[in-house]
């Protein structure tokens, strides 16, 4: 394992927290596009494509609809991308050490991601609009709906690996076999809840372009639209980042970090563009009924293995 | 119905502007949570004034704007006009033409189906089912665009006969063409009866059997879905048909899936009636000589589009000029099976259930004459038009 | 019962080239009977204007500088034109004949679009007394 250790500030605002987390966010977007995008026999966007859109947006106006909460409106979008950005500071970002963890980060890190979804579905029920208040319903239905049997697969490593901390976790999957060949049941669950956190197809009901137009995030435009936007993007690195080093071996240093992530991507992008959207009911039953029992089912065997080595 | 006084009606407006719809049209849902409510349509968006048009042009140059109401049934709305002006000046067409007239006819319906059937599966998410039908209908518009010389709005029709002659190499581009697209109809066929996530969409959707199917008048594949075995191909054929039979393609549950499947069935019906044209094209000349001032007269052509039943009056009164012209296309007649359906679904099933009755909007609109005794009055076409511009300043 | 139907289908076309068309930077051949820009010979045409009365659009004149020596120039209104092809099928001389070739045909002034035919000392004559008018600059086909 590297021990570089950089000064506080450096990993917090630039690398690789901050503007490198930010600049590695529309990386990864413009790769998951460009998959899915090869998948669907088409060209696809050219590399600058998300750093163009979000400087577009950025420097559009952005309108404050009647009967909102202004303030509220203003700082959702901001709240949502600090927690997304804080939220990696106790992942092993680029294969480094994470430079704040302590005892227990792991939870406080799935809260700091489900504070992003939370703020999405804040910011649809902030406004009158009908597209935004449906699309706040469903958005906060899928948070309830996935977080639990997410939640109980990224316990199962850190029951093998008897801690609660991310860093510590890592060393130890770093240090066995390979968890996705140990407990396959609940890598796969880990890798569909990761699909309904980011909200990709087949789960993006809560953002149904044919439906409801564009979901809570309706009226939003301009800047507010961009912080969520890289908001997403950010998220998405920090769940692959965290699927991988848990599942896929650890993360030791940045090559084996960027090969790891760069290939769930892609199978990731391979899932997004096989299946029709579910309903949201479909989305709920199928988590509640498959897959907390897959989760369950996995953790107990993990429980039993334990016990039974341990006698 | 207000079961507690403060429920309040929650109105979820599509349109007119949103991406589910490729035109205008206004649909209100009023929701309870997912469950729909009620239901209720505004159409008129795309009204263009084409009906009062056609009074101020020549029969020949009303063929090209009647061919412009619609671009994915172009061709069979100058069809059912040139059928009924050639009925109105009782004039034969030659054999080789309506052949030929009836060989665009189907390859149009396979552009249409292909392109329904990505717009359905868009509006359900699938986008790659969309880009992958997309894709495939390229090859039956370069096909047509070989034969006719564009790839939408083909201008075969002339009246009398046909502009464009089928020789032996395009005869065999067709062919080959139509050999790829049944390889891929085959595989989309499987793709929609198995897929488990489409398949949780699609079944038991939008439900409609065959006696609501009747009484509310349906048309067309949609109509064919219940159980009803309405087709004109068969029931009053006309251009080439009564040489080549066609066997008309059913189902019997009536829901969304349904839909679906009797509509690459067709396809595939279609595939086998363009290989028999073409091995069994009569010959010929290609017009017939029809004067330019039609007698006075009445007729009625009805033909088969992609999406139903499509139904002409035409009425002549002795000189160049139409005295009326009234047309009626088969998406008018299919809206109910939507709105009296929509009752009991989840609003995430709406779009789809729309673009399974494969409406066309800019198809539908026309314009309806009220005669009261006093007080109404007829417009020019120069008065429709100037009216329209003020309404938008 | 299949979850993933289309699962061959994607994972070929990761290998596969893309089916887009990189237009413009290739351009793919255009079939024969392709209905581009019209295009008008001015020797066999016999003055009897029954393609301008047949064209749904308005987009054909004849400006007659002689009847008797048959010096007429035709004036084509390419903004106005929808490319039916019904004045090829109606002139019985074969004069009117649609390009394959030229179909890119926009432009960012409506001058462009507006095209005398003819022969060269016709349409200089016309343009002559144009000049003189003050009228717009139009075009000489290729």
């Amino acid at each position: 394992m590297t021990t570089i250790t950089l000064p506080a500030l450096i990993i917090l605002l630039i690398f690789p927290g901050g503007l490198f987390l930010l600049a590695s966010g529309l990386v990864y977007e413009w790769v998951d596009r460009k998959l899915v995008a090869r998948f669907q026999n088409r060209v696809g966007p050219r590399w600058f494509q998300p750093l163009a859109d979000m400087i577009k947006l950025l420097a559009k106006e952005e309108i404050i609809p009647t009967g909102v909460h202004p303030g509220l409106f203003v700082t959702l979008p901001v709240a949502a991308l600090a927690a997304a950005l804080t939220a990696a500071l106790y992942v092993p970002m680029f294969g480094f050490t994470p430079a704040f963890s302590f005892r227990g980060d792991l939870v406080v890190t799935l809260y700091l991601l489900s504070m992003m979804t939370l703020g999405i579905g804040l910011a649809g029920a902030n406004t009158v609009d009908r597209f935004s208040l449906v699309g706040a319903t469903r958005t906060l239905t899928q948070l309830f709906s996935y977080e639990a049997p997410f939640l109980l697969t990224l316990l199962g490593p850190a029951i093998m690996a008897s801690s609660w901390q991310i860093s510590q976790i890592n060393v130890y999957a770093h240090n066995v076999w390979w968890m996705i060949f140990t407990q396959p049941i609940g890598f796969v669950v880990a890798l569909v809840g990761l699909m309904g956190k980011l909200e990709f197809p087949p789960f993006d009901a809560p953002e149904a372009e044919t439906e409801i137009v564009s979901g809570a995030l309706t009226e939003y435009s301009g800047r507010g639209l961009a912080l969520f936007r890289i908001g997403k993007d950010v998220e998405l690195v920090i769940g692959l980042t965290l699927v991988v080093a848990f599942y896929l071996g650890g993360l030791a240093n940045p090559l084996e970090f960027l090969i790891k992530t760069l290939v769930l991507l892609l199978v990731m992008a391979g899932l997004q563009s096989l299946f029709a959207r579910l309903r949201i009911d479909q989305t709920v039953g199928l988590w509640w009924r498959i897959g907390a029992v897959l989760a369950l089912i996995q953790l107990l065997a993990i429980i039993i293995g334990r016990f039974i080595g341990r006698v | 119905m207000e079961s507690l006084a403060n429920q309040k009606k929650f109105i979820v407006p599509i349109g007119p502007q949103h991406p589910a719809l490729k035109e205008p049209g206004h649909f209100e849902f009023t929701v309870d949570g997912e469950i729909i409510t009620g239901a209720s349509v505004r159409l008129g968006y795309v009204h263009r004034g084409i009906e009062k048009g056609t009074e101020s042009r020549t029969w020949i140059q009303n063929l090209y704007l009647l061919e412009r109401i619609c671009g994915i049934c172009s061709h069979v709305h100058a069809l059912a006009y040139a059928l009924g002006v050639e009925k109105l000046g009782n004039v034969d067409v030659p054999p080789r033409a309506q052949a030929i007239r009836t060989l665009v006819a189907e390859m149009e319906r396979i552009h249409s189906h292909l392109l329904w059937l990505g717009v359905a599966a868009h509006e359900g998410g699938f986008d790659t089912l969309f880009m992958y039908t997309w894709r495939d209908r390229e090859t039956v518009m370069d096909l047509l665009e070989g034969l006719t010389g564009n790839r939408v709005h083909y201008s075969v029709n002339v009246l009398g006969g046909v502009k464009v002659d089928v020789d032996e190499k395009q005869a065999d581009a067709i062919r080959r063409g139509v050999d790829f697209l049944e390889e891929r109809t085959k595989y989309y066929m499987k793709v929609v009866t198995t897929d488990e996530t489409f398949l949780g969409r699609t079944r038991g959707v939008g439900k409609m059997t065959t006696e609501q199917a009747d009484e509310l008048g349906t048309v067309g594949p949609t109509g064919r879905a219940s159980g009803l075995t309405r087709d004109i191909r068969v029931d009053a054929p006309y251009a080439a048909y009564p040489l080549y039979p066609v066997q008309v393609v059913t189902g019997t549950s009536g829901d969304l899936l349904e839909r679906f499947i009797v509509r690459i069935k067709e396809l595939y019906e279609t595939y086998r009636l363009i290989r028999l044209i073409l091995d069994k094209m009569p010959t010929g000349e290609l017009t017939a000589r029809i004067p330019r001032r039609i007698p006075e007269n009445e007729a009625i052509s009805r033909v088969e589009a992609p999406r139903g039943e499509l139904f002409y009056f035409l009425k002549s009164n002795g000189s160049e000029m139409p005295e009326r012209i009234k047309v009626r296309t088969p998406s008018i007649c299919n809206w109910s099976s939507v709105i009296n359906f929509a009752v009991g679904l989840k609003l995430a099933d709406m779009p789809m259930v729309l673009s399974g009755m494969d409406p066309c909007f800019s198809c539908n609109d026309r314009l309806v004459v009220v005669n009261r005794p006093t007080g109404s009055q007829v417009w020019t076409w120069e008065e429709l038009r100037q009216y329209g511009i003020n309404y938008y300043r | 019962m299949s979850i993933g139907a289309m699962l061959g289908n994607i994972v070929e076309s990761l290998f596969k080239k893309p089916a887009t068309e990189h237009y413009p930077f290739e351009r793919q051949p255009t079939p024969d009977r392709l209905r581009g820009n019209l295009l008008w010979d001015p020797g066999k045409c016999s003055g009897c204007q029954l393609c301008i009365r047949d064209c749904p659009s308005n987009a054909l004149e004849l400006i007659v500088l002689d009847k008797a020596n048959k010096r007429f120039v035709m004036r084509y209104h390419a903004d106005r034109c929808t490319f039916c092809g019904q004045c090829v099928q109606t002139c019985r001389f074969k004069c009117l004949s649609m390009s394959n070739e030229q179909w890119e045909l926009a432009s960012r002034s409506r001058e462009a679009f507006t095209v005398n035919y003819g022969k060269d000392e016709d349409v200089q004559f016309l343009l002559d007394q144009a000049a003189q008018a003050g009228a717009g600059v139009p075009c000489q086909p290729e």
